[in-house]
């Protein structure tokens, strides 16, 4: 499903990208400890829980379903010929696995793929190795991905 | 101690939102980092939106710190920005458990097809059943991780 990139598409993201880093900048989940914080769900009885990750999610999700009611109304995007819908509908063993495998990675670092890149902006020591390691299991990923299931060749 | 503020939670996000919201609504696309980061990937399609897209996020991290100074982490004004190391007494070196957290985190993303961005603001606000799973799932397990090993201190 290849479509010809518009000038308009790239303004599109520029803007989408600056917008996404400005809020996890604003929300603070830039900072791994603030988001591991709201993860310690052992803190609660003591008090030492940060409730902000879940004003977060709940703020963004709020805007995200209008939008998406309003793309509903409309038989197109903007500047694209189609809404591009995930094509998996199916609950099944990877995405079960998969979000495992996250689980476990973001509740060790507090690290998300969104922030990962926010952080870039300012480069902590040992960010390039976790970066690196994203890379490196992304590609491994992808690769089980793309292997056939089943006698049938799963699409990227 | 971190100090819970709600005000910049709740702003920053409705601007990750609006992020999303713009994405969908101009172009037809998920806002889903681990979508946008693991189509860079050869055989990468579409990349240039891509690329512009991760450039304008750390762009706009860096350009929103200096904006808006001193608000927590990151830039002037801000604590400098940490990773966390290993649990204490764990024995495991810091750069090991880093790197192994990038390593699930990126095998993870892939598999499941999302993150948090993908699955847990685009796909809970499309109703998807499989992102309802997904993030149940990861919340439930980071939960744990970070219960059971104990990371903060």
């Amino acid at each position: 499903m290849t479509t010809t990139t518009r000038p308009s598409n790239l303004v599109v993201a520029l803007i989408s990208g600056l917008l996404f880093g400005a809020g996890l900048y604003i929300s603070q989940m830039v900072d791994p400890l603030k988001v591991l914080r709201f993860l310690d769900f052992g803190a609660i009885p003591t008090g030492g829980w940060d409730p902000s990750l879940a004003f977060v999610i709940v703020a963004a999700i709020a805007v995200m379903f209008v939008a998406v009611r309003l793309g509903d109304t409309r038989a197109t995007p903007l500047f694209e010929d189609h809404f591009h819908h995930p094509a998996r509908k199916q609950i099944d063993a990877p995405l079960v696995v998969g979000s495992v495998l996250f689980g476990i990675g973001w509740g060790m670092s507090g690290i998300c793929p969104g922030p990962a890149l926010s952080l870039i902006a300012f480069w902590p020591s040992d960010l390039w190795l976790f970066i690196l390691f994203l890379l490196v299991g992304s590609a491994l990923g992808r690769l089980i991905m793309r292997r056939p299931v089943k006698g049938r060749a799963v699409a990227a | 101690m971190n100090s819970f503020n709600p005000l910049p939670a709740t702003l920053g996000g409705l601007l990750i939102g609006l992020a999303s919201a713009v994405l969908w609504l101009g172009n037809g696309r998920i806002a889903g980092i681990s979508g946008i980061f693991g189509h860079l990937l050869p055989p990468g399609r579409d990349w240039t939106w891509r690329v512009l897209f991760v450039l304008a996020l750390v762009g706009g991290t860096a350009l929103t710190a200096l904006l808006v100074p001193g608000l927590g982490v990151g830039g002037p004004g801000g604590a400098p920005a940490v990773l966390v190391s290993a649990p204490q007494g764990s024995g495991v070196p810091g750069w090991l458990w880093i790197s192994l957290a990038g390593l699930l985190t990126g095998v993870g993303t892939q598999l499941a097809n999302g993150c948090t961005s993908g699955h847990g603001v685009c796909g809970i606000a499309r109703l998807s059943m499989r992102s309802f799973v997904s993030v149940g799932i990861f919340f439930a397990v980071a939960i744990l991780t970070v219960t059971l090993t104990g990371v903060v201190s």
